[in-house]
């Protein structure tokens, strides 16, 4: 047995331990984990770790905090080594759970219908109506295929001898599916000859199953049903996982204000019209899911959703109202309930609980409080829970108190021994730790029945002997191992079977908001590489030996500066020291305007595109964010600056490439590069603009590296850079992807698609722009001092932004404005 | 008594509304007690979807969906409702103390379903001691739940004041019993409020009453706009019976009910969402008269 290893791994105390069934006797199902990691040498498990750390890192895999007073994405925490469970323990869970679902969905569809459990007194009618989520308006809805949990998740826990409860129930939209998926994937590369021989269970078909019911169940009208995810948004603290799983399912993920209801149908705005949603699967909270009918006050839903679910137009999953079961007061119900509706005993235990509502059940927690937690019976009472064993006489006499004044309110429960599993202890080089885990498994509906995933996620606590689990108190995860007995389904969801009725190739069903978003991200990348390289020129010019005469190129530069609001407008010129500090600031500094801070807009724009940009976009974008936070928590040299600013544009050209290479050119591609082109055209003429305004015998390589010309011109006319062929290249060259001309031009074939798409739309078609460029006598017009230039670069510049303006008002103006809500009486 | 009602609202926008949809509880319920004999709803701009149905509680409720812009927006109900007195009828029924009645309601085997609904708190309505403590003083042992329910209304009727001006729709029930004043619905959501903090049932009622009562009655307060009160649980025989905090009655032929739900959200005359429309200014018109009375007023269109 690896000593080494284990030196620090605690006996259990009282609790199951999930690694030995007796001291120093590992579980079977542990023995090939365990020998592996004690013979392999501790360098492998450096890189292992270091893996992980980077693939979590760059897929930029987070759990947003609301707490978070930066509402800052806190990076997803996940353990190196799994949870393994044998096969035949599973399929125990796996029954249990399926039975669980079916109860519930069985509860669920009796209180939104008939009422018999209320009306036979096999559930207190104060359990229905004391419950906010017990929503009116969704009563007497029949759903699609008498399912309304299509997506369940269960909280499980072991106790000390080995048997596993039930301590939550999931079902209004369970989180965590998603993680579970990306851990799999990061852990399976981790331990790739382990995961094979082992045959741990995959854990694809789930989501193929989840996915094909809902195109099952959702209602028809001839094609392919139409299945949207619905996300509250990027401030979620489960957003990654929406965009993630969105992107594994293929659905698009849209916002409630991306959908409209019309006709007691649910329409997805996009840039040709409304297409009809036939199905949706939500992130949203129930109530929040429709401000017409529900909570009057949310901005996030669809109103009319509820009259279209009434009218059996859309399939929500889960239904709404589903909320209504998350609550523990049920635990103590469920099984005469189960014996009621399904007619056998519920297979697996909830954690015992009491109801204060019923006074005999009153009576004996107050007996017992000491041994008990006690927590709110209905989610919107928001109370903590208040463990019995901390409350000292006074306080004790005070819950009491509270507990007699409304004993409806509250619950309580045993509390639950959670068991310990082992941790890589990433502080050491070779250590297991044991902290307290509890599973979360998950189920989906299916017109066979209820199908579980194979695996889960495990959630661990931040200590061995923590009383609760919970990912926004600090706690982390680890991937769940089925070790199958038979054969492993390789399905993969990523190579499912497309028939030609179902070749999409247009692409015009981007939303709205979609293509807003990939406009600015146009926009905002170009800006920033601007912005990269105005400050790389001007740190370079302080760092170099500049001489005496390329001096007088520095007002302009200054000029530059203060028009990207990096310098103050209207001061004196800084010295060096001065510019050297506020160009330090401006690469690394969030909140002044520059790089930083324009790489923070670019990552907001970018966020909700999530599920549309590769990851190689995603790892791109994090490097160079992680890159510029580094340099705010210590000062570096000047050169290493400069040397990260190196990197920003390179990440940028790659960027660029992406958008070059890997995008289709549908209509959201177009969209992103009349982004990049108006934002382009403008730098440009605004940099030559100030060239123009200098000095006529002024060194111009500047302007060159500016606009990452150099190497062209060099190659071309082997001299320094004089006027003409420094404008040529800049102004006329059509060749050239950094001229006007190049910007211009595109611009006009790109407005021309957009109006054969999508019709006219008054937009700037730039007939004068190139009747200008084209008008250009190079003898004449290349020179400084020739008011010609200048006055055409402002109208391109002009142009530019009426372009802007138009395509904003044509396709996005409706985007980002939220519905509200008026009442009168 | 046969009534007229003209229940006029109207919202003018300082920009385009570029969709609206609204639900509309403006349709007199039919009862054992009250008939609709005529009901109109109009809507102009006329609306691009229009339909009726019953919500949960059973009452009548119109949905409306305009896409088509607009900067204003006219909806019109005019209704003629018979109404039956039935305040005798209340006042003879058998009174069951209130005690009893909160035992039964709160049993663990199968107790009447109808009135769970109205126990518990609801969005408008909150349920704290303070209110348990002011209803008591009504609710004395062994009194019948109607007599108190009416002693509880004639206190609330004298320690609060009308004013319009001290809430909106939007005004939480601690600021009401806070500053002591407030509208009908403030007086409504307080009972409930009260009822609830003893465990009883309280439904809010939406309606309206007589705008000039016949010679010899007084004016009830709140008839020139749309009016609520309360439906007290009186058990299983004498049922609902409906109490007028506000003007410190029972119900009788001069309140035409709209519907009722646990509060003023379920039941709130017009409730919508818009997109688009900028600044709002809302107006509000209702006039009740019997029907050999003068002849109706209206707001001019336009």
């Amino acid at each position: 047995m690896p000593r080494e290893l284990l030196a620090d791994y605690p006996q259990a105390n009282g609790r199951h331990d999930e690694l030995f069934a007796a001291p120093l006797e590992a579980r079977a199902h542990w023995k090939p984990m365990l020998d592996q990691l004690a013979a392999e040498p501790a360098e492998r498990m450096r890189e292992r770790l270091q893996s992980v750390q980077r693939q979590m890192r760059e897929n930029g895999v987070t759990y947003n905090m609301y707490a978070d007073p930066q509402g800052a994405d806190r990076p997803w925490e996940l353990d190196v080594l799994p949870l393994i469970l044998p096969q035949e323990e599973w399929s125990a869970i796996e029954a249990a759970v399926v039975q669980r679902a079916t109860l519930l969905n069985a509860t669920l569809l009796d209180i939104y219908g008939e009422q018999r459990l209320l009306r036979e007194g096999l559930l207190p009618p104060a359990l229905v109506h004391g419950h906010a989520g017990f929503l009116r308006p969704c009563h007497g809805i029949k759903p699609p295929g008498g399912t309304m949990l299509h997506l369940y998740a269960a909280d499980l826990a072991r106790s000390p001898d080995g048997r596993w409860w039930v301590i939550d129930d999931r079902t209004q939209a369970p989180s965590g599916a998603g993680y579970a998926l990306e851990n799999r994937i990061v852990i399976s590369r981790a331990f790739p000859e382990l995961y094979r021989d082992l045959k741990v269970q995959h854990l694809a078909s789930f989501f193929a199953t989840l996915r094909y019911s809902l195109a099952h169940w959702a209602p028809q009208d001839g094609g392919a049903p139409f299945i949207v995810l619905l996300t509250p948004g990027p401030l979620n603290e489960t957003y990654f996982e929406h965009t993630y799983l969105a992107r594994y399912l293929g659905l698009p993920l849209v916002e409630g204000s991306d959908l409209t209801v019309r006709e007691g149908c649910v329409w997805l705005k996009t840039l040709t019209g409304l297409k009809r949603v036939h199905a949706l699967l939500r992130r949203l909270d129930d109530d929040y899911c429709d401000p017409l009918e529900l909570r009057s006050d949310s901005a996030l839903g669809v109103p009319g959703l509820v009259d279209a679910m009434r009218r059996g137009n859309v399939l929500v999953a889960n239904a709404l109202g589903a909320n209504l079961l998350e609550s523990s007061t049920l635990l103590g119900f469920l099984p005469r309930l189960c014996e009621r509706l399904l007619g056998e005993a519920l297979r697996m235990p909830s954690v015992a609980t009491w109801w204060c509502g019923e006074p005999a059940a009153l009576q004996s927690v107050i007996a017992n409080l000491e041994r008990l937690v006690v927590k709110a019976a209905f989610p919107q009472l928001r109370v903590e829970p208040m463990f019995g064993e901390d409350l000292d006489q006074r306080g004790s006499k005070r819950v009491i108190a509270m507990l007699r004044a409304r004993p409806n309110d509250y619950v309580a429960q045993e509390i639950v021994q959670l068991s310990q599993a082992p941790v890589w202890d990433r502080s050491h080089h070779r250590r297991l730790l044991a902290r307290a885990i509890g599973l979360r498994v998950y189920a989906c509906a299916s017109p066979n029945g209820y199908v579980v995933m194979p695996g889960g996620l495990t959630r661990v606590a931040s200590a061995a002997d923590a009383r609760v689990i919970s990912m926004q108190r600090g706690g982390s995860s680890k991937d769940t191992w089925v070790i199958a007995s038979g054969p492993v389904s390789t399905f993969s969801l990523l190579r499912r079977a497309v028939g030609p009725g179902e070749l999409v190739r247009s692409g015009t069903n981007l939303s709205s908001r979609v293509v807003e978003n990939l406009f600015w991200f146009g926009r905002y990348s170009e800006r920033c590489d601007a912005t990269a390289r105005l400050l790389r020129l001007a740190l370079g010019r302080l760092l170099d030996d500049i001489p005496g005469d390329e001096e007088r190129e520095r007002p302009m530069i200054l000029e530059l500066l203060r028009g990207a609001g990096i310098l103050p407008k209207g001061e004196r010129d800084p010295d060096d020291a001065e510019l050297a500090r506020t160009l330090r600031a401006a690469v690394a500094d969030e909140t002044r305007p520059g790089l930083a801070g324009g790489l923070r807009e670019l990552a907001r724009v970018a966020s909700p595109l999530r599920e549309r940009l590769s990851f190689d976009n995603w790892r791109t974008l994090n490097r160079m964010t992680r890159g510029l936070a580094l340099h705010r928590s210590r000062s570096l040299a000047l050169a290493d600056v400069l040397a990260e600013l190196d990197n920003t544009i390179a990440s940028f050209t790659t960027l660029s490439g992406y958008a070059l290479d890997g995008m289709t050119r549908d209509p959201g591609w177009r969209f992103l590069s009349i982004g990049r082109r108006i934002e382009r055209l403008q730098t440009l003429c605004t940099t030559l603009q100030q060239a123009l305004s200098g000095p006529a015998d002024a060194e111009l390589s500047w302007l060159l590296r500016l606009a990452d010309s150099i190497i062209t011109y060099r190659a071309r006319y082997m001299a320094s850079p004089e006027w003409l062929p420094v404008l040529d290249l800049l102004v006329c060259d059509e060749a050239n992807p950094r001229s006007i001309a190049f910007q211009v031009l595109g611009l006009q074939d790109f407005t021309g698609r957009l109006i054969e798409l999508f019709g006219d739309f008054g937009a700037e078609r730039f007939e004068s722009s190139v009747a200008a460029l084209q008008g250009i006598d190079p003898a004449v017009d290349l020179h400084p001092g020739r008011g010609r230039l200048s006055a055409m670069l402002q109208d391109w510049h002009d142009a530019s932004s009426r372009l802007a303006e138009q395509v904003g008002l044509r396709f996005f103006s409706h985007v980002g404005e939220r519905s509200r809500q008026t009442f009168a009486s | 008594m046969r009534l007229n009602v003209l229940h006029e609202t109207r919202y003018r926008y300082s920009s385009p509304v570029v969709l609206s949809q609204q639900l509309l509880h403006l349709t007199p319920r039919t009862l054992p007690w009250q008939a609709c004999r005529t009901h109109r709803i109009t809507v102009a701009p006329q609306a691009g979807e229009f339909d009726w149905h019953q919500d949960y509680y059973g009452n009548p409720i119109v949905r409306a969906l305009l896409a088509a812009p607009h900067e204003a927006l006219l909806v019109r109900a005019e209704s003629e409702v018979e109404v039956a007195p039935r305040e005798q009828a209340a006042l003879a029924a058998p009174q069951i103390p209130w005690e009893t009645l909160r035992e039964r309601l709160h049993a663990l085997d199968a107790p009447p379903l109808e009135p769970a609904d109205f126990l518990y708190e609801s969005p408008h309505v909150e349920t704290w001691h303070e209110l348990a403590d002011y209803a008591a003083k009504s609710f004395r042992q062994g009194h019948g739940a109607l007599e108190a329910a009416r002693d509880l209304a004639r206190r609330i009727h004298k320690d609060y004041a009308f004013d319009r001006k001290a809430t909106s729709v939007a005004t939480p029930l601690r600021q009401v019993v806070r500053q002591r004043r407030g509208v009908c619905q403030d007086f409504a959501h307080l009972m409930i409020g009260c009822l609830r903090s003893l465990g009883l049932p309280g439904r809010y009622v939406s309606g309206y009453i007589l705008t000039d009562p016949p010679p010899g009655r007084p004016r009830l307060v709140g008839a020139d706009a749309s009016h609520a009160w309360v439906s007290v649980y009186c058990g299983e025989e004498a049922g609902w019976v409906d109490i007028d905090p506000t003007n410190d009655c029972l119900v009788d032929d001069e309140h035409v009910t709209l519907g009722w739900g646990r509060d003023f959200g379920d039941v709130t005359p017009m409730r919508g969402v818009i997109l688009g429309g900028g600044e709002q200014e809302l107006e509000v018109r209702v006039t009740v008269t019997p029907m050999s009375g003068a002849p109706l007023e209206s707001m001019h269109d336009g």
